[in-house]
């Protein structure tokens, strides 16, 4: 059951009852509450924080809900919401990666417990405000950290994301995804977790990218498109000192690594509570070191970079256990899927102008279930 | 003393059963710089006026689905300008084609009796210092959102958004506000904004309900500003229990108000008292 939490009432920088009264305003707080022990966070200023923004669907699971919204229609599936109000989503897709990102704030908020430099998750959703008690219901029930949300009734919700300087959104629908990423904003699409999911930490974040077309442009991909993998590799290694351009994911790994610094800076490089990697179908001997030396002039690195040589992501990633796996090929998605791990789809670049069979049948599957 | 004149162009409606709102003349027509003795063409438009046009638009789908239906807004006008002015008020109006039932001329002075005498159900205006003096007397009150571009602001569709952080906070949040340096009357203030608040949610719970869930011309929403979300789902759940399920929801948690409210985009926003404290010119 849902329980008021009494420790709720924060300022906003604007809201002051007077001015002298504002800074015992802001230490209210630290209210308590006997059912709800832990002291109350106070969420950071949307420009601080690294903002992640996840649409309903991606959090949690909402499948028999969405197959009411798609077989009865509008009223049906918000009575039935709402008749369900006090029963718990389970988790989706982005759930453990959301949970791995508050583990990162633990530790953040540990070393610098006045830094606003935090992950800050939003629940951006187009979903009628019929279905907020029992999304809030159950952010409780899994104890989750999240403050902020839009319910946006049905309207879009890109322009939100502008509000509140996302870095990042996730969300099922591609068409908002692509919208987002047209707007500058790195996005990319999640969809149902595999059945056999591998187990990832609970106190490290690991994040894994695909190279051409998710951190760097799509321009090489264009090559490996038109001419296959063997020329690409040539023109690779030809270039290898002329700098790719930027990819839609490049701001996030930035976000990422400077985290990473601030661990670094309190001598906690071995034991760093985030982790990323770089999967390329790129070769180490050939074209692996134009992206490297990409990332390094950007002053950007990942902890582990893999040159595959064209070989299937799959097998790596389920060594490398991400809680999240950005590429811009479906394919590779669904290849990383297939062994467990969760993947996220960036539609971006040559790889969608010119969708295989398999991506022509996968956005078919997508527009049917698009909804909310 | 005031003087109520009856538009004659527009259909008087039922004030008793109808939702009457009362409108600060300088909010539906820009106050003049400088006044032109003898002007006599039409007033420009002011903060109001998208807010008229998407009424109307709610009382004439109201009245496709039921020809009889009472519960309908009742614009009055509230002016405290100058006689020679009244006449030119009203010609507006006409030009503009607004359905404003009442004129009501009165002083300044007595424009907070002349709300209370006629059972007016919200008085909106853009000042926050005459919108907080309202709902201190009781008289429930509503700020017209100041939209920094008023072009985008649509006349098809009515948003009211309701402030939740006051509704949403239990009593012993509310009384330790005593704490923080707010005096009795102010608390008094509020729990008096809130009854008022209640009494227009359920007026706006009713009439959201004459429409379906999509393509309704009344949007309703909730925005609580700093408290968490169990403060916002307590707000949900209060409105809720008023008769209002509302479309949309926003929880800022402290996040800067003006970018959403941009893209909310609402013509009023019921505040629960909170907000006038700080003057909400800090909110634009």
């Amino acid at each position: 059951m849902m329980s008021v939490n009494n420790g709720g009432m924060r300022t906003g920088q604007d809201t002051a009852p007077n001015g002298t009264a504002r800074a015992s305003w802001e230490r209210t707080n630290t209210m308590s509450n006997p059912s709800t022990p832990t002291k109350h966070l106070k969420s950071p200023k949307p420009q601080n924080a690294i903002t992640i923004a996840v649409s309903s669907r991606v959090l949690f699971n909402m499948d028999k809900e969405q197959q009411i919204y798609e077989q009865k229609g509008m009223e049906e599936y918000l009575k039935y919401q709402i008749e369900h109000e006090t029963e718990p989503f389970g988790p989706g897709p982005a759930f453990p990666f959301v949970k791995a990102l508050e583990a990162v704030n633990t530790r953040l908020r540990e070393l610098y417990p006045e830094s606003e430099e935090l992950f800050d998750v939003v629940l951006m959703t187009n979903n009628h405000a019929h279905v907020g008690l029992r999304l809030i219901n159950t952010i409780n029930h899994h104890r989750l950290f999240i403050e902020r949300f839009c319910m946006t009734g049905g309207n879009s919700p890109i322009g939100y994301l502008k509000a509140y300087h996302t870095n990042l959104y996730l969300s099922a629908d591609p068409m908002k995804v692509r919208e987002a990423l047209e707007e500058g904003i790195a996005a990319a699409t999640m969809f149902n977790p595999p059945e056999k999911r591998t187990e990832v930490s609970e106190t490290q974040l690991r994040v894994a990218f695909d190279g051409d077309a998710v951190l760097f442009s799509d321009e090489s991909e264009r090559i490996y498109k038109a001419h296959g993998l063997d020329k690409f590799f040539e023109h690779e290694k030809a270039h290898e000192n002329t700098l790719l351009d930027h990819g839609p994911l490049k701001g996030f790994l930035e976000s990422l690594g400077k985290l990473q610094k601030k661990f670094y800076a309190k001598g906690q490089r071995m034991d760093c509570p985030i982790r990323t990697y770089l999967v390329t179908a790129r070769s180490a001997a050939s074209s692996g070191t134009r992206a490297l030396k990409t990332l390094r002039s950007w002053g950007l690195d990942t902890d582990e970079a893999l040159f595959l040589a064209g070989a299937p992501k799959g097998p790596m990633l389920e060594k490398i256990r991400p809680h999240i796996f950005f590429d811009d090929q479906m394919f590779h998605v669904e290849g990383a899927a297939e062994l467990g791990t969760v993947a996220a789809h960036v539609p971006y670049g040559v790889a969608q102008k010119r969708p295989q069979k398999k991506l022509a049948v996968e956005n078919a599957k997508d527009s049917s279930a698009a909804a909310k | 003393m005031d003087s109520m004149v009856r538009n004659p162009d527009v259909k008087q409606r039922d004030a008793a059963q109808a939702v009457v709102v009362a409108v600060s003349s300088d909010a539906i027509f820009t106050p003049e710089v400088e006044q032109v003795h003898g002007a006599t063409e039409p007033l420009r438009k002011g903060d109001a006026f998208s807010f008229m046009k998407a009424i109307q638009v709610v009382n004439e789908r109201l009245l496709t689905l039921n020809s009889d239906e009472t519960l309908l807004f009742d614009v009055i006008l509230l002016s405290n300008d100058s006689e020679e002015k009244h006449s030119r008020i009203i010609a507006s109006a006409k030009h503009y084609g607004l359905d404003i039932g009442r004129f009501c001329f009165c002083n300044k002075e007595d424009s907070i009796e002349s709300l209370q005498s006629n059972n007016v159900k919200l008085f909106l205006s853009t000042d926050t210092n005459d919108v907080c003096k309202a709902l201190q007397k009781g008289v429930p009150a509503a700020l017209l959102y100041h939209q920094t571009d008023p072009h985008h602001q649509t006349e098809d569709q009515l948003k009211v958004v309701f402030s939740g952080d006051v509704i949403g906070s239990s009593e012993e949040m509310l009384h330790g506000l005593r704490e923080q340096g707010f005096t009795e009357t102010q608390l008094q203030g509020f729990k008096t904004a809130k009854g008022s608040v209640k009494e227009f949610a359920i007026l706006m719970g009713e009439m959201r309900r004459r429409f379906g869930l999509e393509g309704s011309p009344l949007c309703t929403g909730l925005m609580t500003a700093w408290s968490s979300r169990d403060v916002c789902a307590s707000a949900l759940k209060t409105l809720r229990g008023w008769g209002l399920l509302v479309d949309e929801a926003f929880c800022l948690a402290g996040a800067p108000r003006s970018p959403i409210l941009n893209l909310v985009r609402p013509h009023i926003i019921c505040l629960d008292g909170l907000y006038h404290m700080e003057g909400f010119t800090a909110m634009s």
